[in-house]
């Protein structure tokens, strides 16, 4: 209880600060328009209001087509095609924007506000070095690279710690002037009688901490003194080293306070040879590095896994807090929104539906919708069954999926079974194979569901392409009812097929273009010569029932179907030849919450009527609470760990398992829901 | 939380952060992901139909060709002189009543041998067309289908044939068979060396074909390879075919003209606008009107079909679909 | 870079011997005499025939006479021409010209392309943008000895700007009609390739971060979306340098210019085989080098596919 208050009492000095100076940003019923291609109008953003604070985190919540990234590229002047603004206000720290020319915006981004865009692997030139577009910015905002330019409000977060001595303290230390301050700090810790493991574990700190370009003089005079020196020597020393910086030193500097380990070579490189993570990082630099007032980070890390996610915006936000940056955070995921922003705003068609502190929010949605997605975000549903697990309430009734009890787990029959399946890939341009999946076993049992869990590069996509029979294992093998699958005859193999349907990640790729939906649910039918015409037409309307599509959508083709649609669709199909096994390759996770939330549901009622069995891959733990009886989580193609759900939550065994319940969004949230 | 409670929050709250709640009339509730019913049903060709059907280019285009077809398959309909009725008699005579064009070199009259002229052009650029597409679709496919050995030595086949311009390899096999008069010959020279582009084309639009996921999908139902390639392969790497096949007609007539006026395409006897040029090349100074007739002529039907391929390919292009 | 320019060059062997062999096949092993091609209509002494067979080695197996030829061809030794000349020396008459020729029009199209392009793309919907497409869909339409005789009805005959025809030892301003009317195709669809590029460049999510970064909308223009667009039009420049070194068969015929492309026209008219197979080895030399420039180009300009 300490701790909460002291957290108060500055959040009170805070909140003083955040009055005193004024919002930020003030949006005031925003209107965006896009005009199609026919001239009509479409209104993207309606009367939208909401207000950031000098230090604060805000967050739009929204599904795709709220009109969340709309609001926000009005307020960088970066509308896309036909959009622009055509009423209300934005006001960046008491300036009115929207009527801006583009050229007064010029003066506005990278200085004032910065962005961190959603999708790491496009937002990069792919022909210029990541040093290079850092570089970009910092010239474009004449920015002078010597000294670290801070906002009034970190200078003011910064007083409480120490005393500024005047603007010079405030420059960079150089990478020519390392080695020296390193061999004066290292005789000066001796000359305090410092030796042995306390030296070097000193000397470590400082090695990890000095980073050209990003550490100042008044740290460093810091550290010294943490680390015993005396003030007056401190400074000395601080000020002997810490010269100014180069421009290459400052992104190096910038980089690596993004978290980027070797800036000074990944500097160097092409975004190509940076992983997704890395990008992102590279993207966090490059919206940081003028020293904006304001960021906008627009669902910055939707496009990584999970753990990654987690890593880098608490990394984000440490930053951000250490700079006195406000961020605008756009976010699908309201879990995430809670956990990282202090205000909310709910955005739905284009309108603001409710907004007001996190976690009141939260706890006490107000409007339907808000309510909606409190009760169909996956990450909050686990906090509720967690929440309710330590209130002793019975947890069932609050997944919507009826889990098996252990008795049934132990002694149901097995319906595949996987044995030490490997599985070797060839990598261009090297001779030691790539192991996949290496050594997996597991088997899933009639009637019930078993989730694979893993991040990208995990396997877990392999595995489900050997059960389905896709792809051969180099070793090991896959039964179905006890019999092995790799000695299937033809006839068998069609046979198998029948059994076991696949429902794929991409709804927008499983479905071919070219066929309307009557054909492709038919499809299976036909290939399995079952039936005619006046049968499979009564067939596919009992399918398109099942999953609660009208008849309409029989002529239909697929790209006048939503993302969800086709993943029922999809379904439908899996489901016409009444299979055993349905193979879901992240099925889900292309989906918005809501539609998340309605095709899982699905999956339910269908496995509740038909005795279905589900091998469910997925990279959403959270997910996986609501819907498995029993979890396998899979890292490096290794399987690491196999439990019954509830153990995987409460007991997790492995490092690795409760890393990625430690990623789950809002797993920290204090909820008590009242739903 | 009590009322007291509550108070004492909002005052915590900053200027513009208070609590709000949209009113529900104000942003009533749709219920999730419902299907628009009142929209008519498209496929991607009724998709790539409107889209055309919107597009002047394509209207401009569209009404040319059907006159030059018209012109080409019945030619009776718009003149009744025969263009290789020719005496010196009237040798560069002017226009008069029923010689709109007048007379040429050799006296045969300008205007019919205009109109004349379209058949041959057209016959050779749609039946040059048809065979590349038809040799360029079954080489193309064939290699990105199967792939490994396959695909590595009809690769290599098509990188020879590539670095020959197909003006050069027209003109050396022409030269060898100067003594044939059919058109058939130019069309399978055209075709010998015209199938290379096509071929790449196909063969890329085979391979990103091959790799959706609509593929493992029927594959996992119980589909054979085989027919993943007729029922959905093919199907789905149609349209950049088509587009190439549309751009290229105009190509290969221009390639015809090309041929005659360099004296190795078809023989004097067959009217072709490149002939009629190149026997009017030396009228340039004295005479350009002789010269300019068959000129436009072929300027207008490459133009109908450069820019018909030009619509069709904005309305097949995936890059321009979204979906 | 080295390792790749190795494997590229060891890749172009088989495309330029199978090339090669194409033509020489073409030439020497279609249904069709070449020494009959070679009196034309005239009737042939049967001694003579036979004289000239084993000249050109045409009496032995196909396969033999192509394996001479490469022989010869790698000392640059490509045989006589029928009037007793060698063949390497017509042809080192007829290059400079031909170099001249290609260079002027290269530029020309290079530079009217991409600045055309530009505007275009930048400006998609503004009247000089349709302007610009129309004028290079006609000039696409237009079949290039149509051209050829549009300029110099124009510019030589009425207006009297430029010479009509160049002749033997052509001087820059002899040239400069021939070359626009040679460079005219490919700058129309420079033009287009640039404009699609540039116009879909322009909404690209780095092109958004970059403005987003400050940067004015000069520097996005001119360090995102310009050089990121001219990495195709480069490959197109240089696969189209290396045809034009070739392909002027009909500029250099209208306007009498006595280049490869006359001399190759000239010599598969008069049947001059050797010559016929001795050009097109040549040019498909110089297409494949022209191509290996492209792909270093593309290497240097893409970091991606460095290295790949």
């Amino acid at each position: 209880m300490t701790e909460n208050t002291t957290h108060a009492s500055h959040h009170i000095d805070l909140a003083a600060m955040q009055r005193e100076h004024g919002p930020i940003l003030e949006v005031k019923n925003l209107q965006v328009d896009f005009t199609t291609d026919d001239k009509r109008a479409v209104h993207a953003v309606r009367d939208a209001s909401f207000t950031v604070y000098p230090g604060q985190w805000v967050a739009i919540v929204g599904e795709s087509g709220s009109g969340k990234s709309t609001s926000a590229m009005a307020v960088l002047g970066l509308l896309p095609g036909t959009g622009h603004v055509v009423g209300g206000s934005i006001k960046l720290d008491g300036q009115e924007v929207s009527s801006m020319m583009p050229k007064q915006f010029e003066s506005l981004r990278g200085s004032k506000m910065g962005l961190v865009p959603q999708d790491p692997m496009s937002n990069l030139n792919p022909v210029w070095r990541i040093g290079t577009q850092v570089k970009e910015a910092l010239k474009a905002n004449n920015i002078d690279i010597a000294h670290e330019k801070r906002s009034d409000l970190a200078k003011a977060l910064a007083g409480e710690d120490i005393e500024l001595k005047g603007n010079d303290d405030e420059l960079f230390l150089g990478s020519d002037q390392l080695q020296g301050l390193l061999a004066t700090a290292t005789s000066e810790l001796e000359s305090l009688g410092l030796s042995g493991d306390a030296l070097e574990s000193k000397l470590q700190f400082f090695r990890q901490e000095w980073v050209p370009g990003s550490e100042t003089r008044w740290h460093i005079a810091e550290d010294l003194i943490k680390a015993g020196v005396n003030d007056d020597r401190a400074w000395e020393i601080a000020k002997t080293y810490a010269k100014g910086s180069s421009m290459s030193d400052r992104i190096a500097g910038l980089l690596n306070e993004a978290g980027l380990p070797d800036a000074a070579t990944r500097a160097r490189q092409y975004p190509h040879e940076f992983s997704g993570g890395m990008r992102q990082r590279a993207l966090i630099a490059i919206g940081l590095a003028c020293r904006p007032d304001l960021l906008i980070a627009d669902e910055p890390t939707s496009a990584l896994d999970v753990t990654v996610q987690k890593k880098i915006l608490d990394h984000l936000q440490s930053l951000t807090d250490s700079l006195g940056t406000s961020v605008l955070f756009i976010t699908h995921d309201l879990g995430l929104a809670a956990e990282r922003a202090q205000h909310i705003v709910v955005m739905y068609k284009g309108q603001v539906v409710e907004s007001g502190p996190s976690l009141e929010v939260l706890q006490h949605p107000q409007h339907p919708y808000t309510k909606r997605l409190v009760a169909a975000a996956p990450s909050l549903a686990s906090q509720r069954i967690i929440s309710a697990h330590e209130r002793g309430l019975d947890t069932r009734q609050l997944m919507e999926h009826a889990v098996k009890d252990e008795d049934t787990l132990e002694h149901g029959e097995h319906i595949i079974t996987v044995d030490h399946l490997t599985r070797e890939f060839k990598l261009p341009r090297r001779k030691e194979m790539f192991k996949a999946v290496d050594d997996v076993s597991f088997s899933l049992k009639r009637g019930t569901t078993l989730a694979i869990v893993g991040e990208s590069g995990s396997g877990k996509s392999t595995v489900a392409n050997m059960v389905l029979h896709l792809l051969a294992p180099t070793a090991g093998k896959v039964f179905y009812e006890g019999a092995d699958t790799s000695t299937f005859s033809k006839a068998q193999l069609l046979d198998f097929r029948r059994h076991v349907q696949p429902v794929f990640q991409n709804p927008y790729g499983s479905l071919d273009p070219m066929y309307s939906i009557y054909r492709s649910i038919e499809e299976p039918l036909r290939i399995h010569k079952i039936g005619n015409t006046k049968s499979r037409i009564k067939r596919v309307k009992e399918l398109l029932d099942m999953v609660e599509l009208p008849e309409s959508v029989m002529g239909r083709y697929p790209n006048e179907l939503s993302g969800g649609q086709r993943q029922r669709i999809a379904i439908a199909r899996a489901m016409a030849l009444e299979p055993d096994v349905i193979v879901c390759d992240e099925a889900v996770s292309a989906l918005d919450v809501l539609v998340q939330d309605q095709v899982l549901r699905l999956l339910n009622d269908l496995q509740a009527e038909r005795g279905l069995s589900y091998l469910f891959i997925t990279h959403d733990l959270a997910v996986v609470r609501q819907i498995a009886d029993e979890v396998v989580v899979m890292q490096h193609g290794k399987l690491v760990e196999h439990a019954t759900t509830d153990e995987v939550f409460n007991h997790p065994k492995m490092q690795y398992t409760r890393d990625l319940l430690d990623a789950i969004p809002g797993g920290k949230l204090q909820l008590g829901l009242d739903m | 939380m009590t009322q007291e409670e509550l108070m004492h929050k909002s005052e915590e709250v900053l200027p513009g952060q208070q609590r709000y709640v949209a009113p529900i009339e104000q942003t009533p509730l749709q219920s999730v992901d419902s299907v628009n019913e009142s929209a008519p049903a498209t496929s991607m060709w009724a998709d790539a139909w409107r889209t055309l059907r919107h597009n002047p280019m394509f209207i401009v285009s569209a009404i040319l060709i059907l006159i030059l077809l018209v012109v080409a398959i019945f030619p009776g309909l718009f003149t009744h002189q025969d263009p290789n009725y020719c005496t010196l008699d009237t040798s560069l005579d002017p226009p008069s009543a029923g010689h709109p064009f007048g007379f040429d070199m050799q006296g045969c009259d300008m205007y019919s041998r205009v109109i004349y002229g379209a058949r041959t052009s057209m016959s050779v650029g749609i039946l040059a067309t048809l065979l590349v597409v038809l040799i360029g679709t079954i080489i193309g496919a064939t290699a990105g289908f199967f792939g490994g050995w396959v695909d590595a030595v009809l690769s290599r086949i098509n990188d020879i044939f590539f670095a020959l311009p197909i003006l050069l390899g027209a003109i050396v096999v022409l030269q060898m068979f100067k003594t044939s008069g059919s058109i058939w010959k130019i069309v399978l020279v055209m075709a010998l060396f015209g199938w290379v582009s096509t071929a790449r084309i196909a063969r890329g639009a085979v391979l990103s074909a091959k790799n959706l996921e609509f593929n493992t999908a029927s594959t996992a139902l119980g589909s054979t390879p085989m027919r993943n390639l007729l029922r959905h392969i093919l199907p789905n790497s149609l349209a950049p075919i088509i587009v190439i096949g549309t751009t290229s007609l105009g190509t290969y007539i221009v390639l015809e003209a090309t041929l005659s006026f360099l004296g190795v395409g078809l023989p004097t006897s067959t009217v072709s606008w490149g002939g009629d040029i190149a026997k009017a090349q030396d009228l340039l100074r004295t005479d350009p009107m002789v010269l300019f007739y068959p000129s436009v002529a072929l300027a207008i039907t490459v133009l109908a079909f450069i820019m018909m391929g030009d619509a069709v390919k904005d309305a097949l292009d995936p890059k321009s679909r979204t979906a | 870079m080295g390792k790749y320019l190795l494997r590229r060059i060891l890749q172009m062997i088989p495309v330029v011997l199978g090339t090669t062999l194409l033509v020489y096949a073409l030439v020497f092993a279609l249904p069709g005499d070449p020494v009959k091609a070679m009196f034309g209509d005239k009737p042939v002494n049967e001694a003579v025939a036979a004289q000239i067979r084993a000249e050109y080695n045409l009496d032995k197996p196909f396969i033999i006479q192509y394996l001479l030829f490469l022989k010869n061809a790698l000392t640059l030794d490509f045989g006589n021409t029928f009037a007793g000349q060698p063949v390497i020396d017509e042809i080192g008459r007829a290059f400079p010209v031909t170099i001249k020729l290609a260079l002027m029009a290269f530029a020309f199209e290079a530079i009217f392309g991409v600045v055309f392009g530009v505007i275009s793309g930048l400006k998609k919907g503004k009247w000089y943008d349709s302007v610009i497409l129309i004028v290079s869909l006609l000039l696409i339409s237009v079949p290039t000895f149509v051209t050829g005789f549009l300029g110099q009805y124009f510019l030589g005959v009425q207006w009297s700007i430029l010479p009509v025809t160049a002749g033997a030892d052509p001087g820059f301003i002899d040239l400069l009609m021939p070359a626009m009317v040679l460079g005219s195709v490919s700058m129309a669809y420079i033009i287009r390739l640039t404009r699609s590029e540039v116009s879909s460049n322009i909404a690209l999510d780095y092109v958004r971060t970059a403005r987003a970064k400050g940067l004015s909308n000069r520097s996005v223009i001119m360090r995102h979306i310009l050089r990121n667009s001219l990495i195709p039009v480069v490959t197109y420049l240089g696969q189209d340098l290396g045809a034009l070194m070739g392909g002027a068969m009909i500029s250099e015929t209208i306007f009498n210019i006595h280049g490869i492309g006359f001399l190759t026209y000239q010599s598969i008219l008069k049947g001059e085989a050797t010559l016929v197979v001795s050009i097109v080895t040549l040019l498909m030399l110089i297409f494949v080098v022209c191509n290996l420039i492209v792909d270093m180009l593309y290497a240097a300009l893409d970091p991606r596919i460095r290295y790949a």
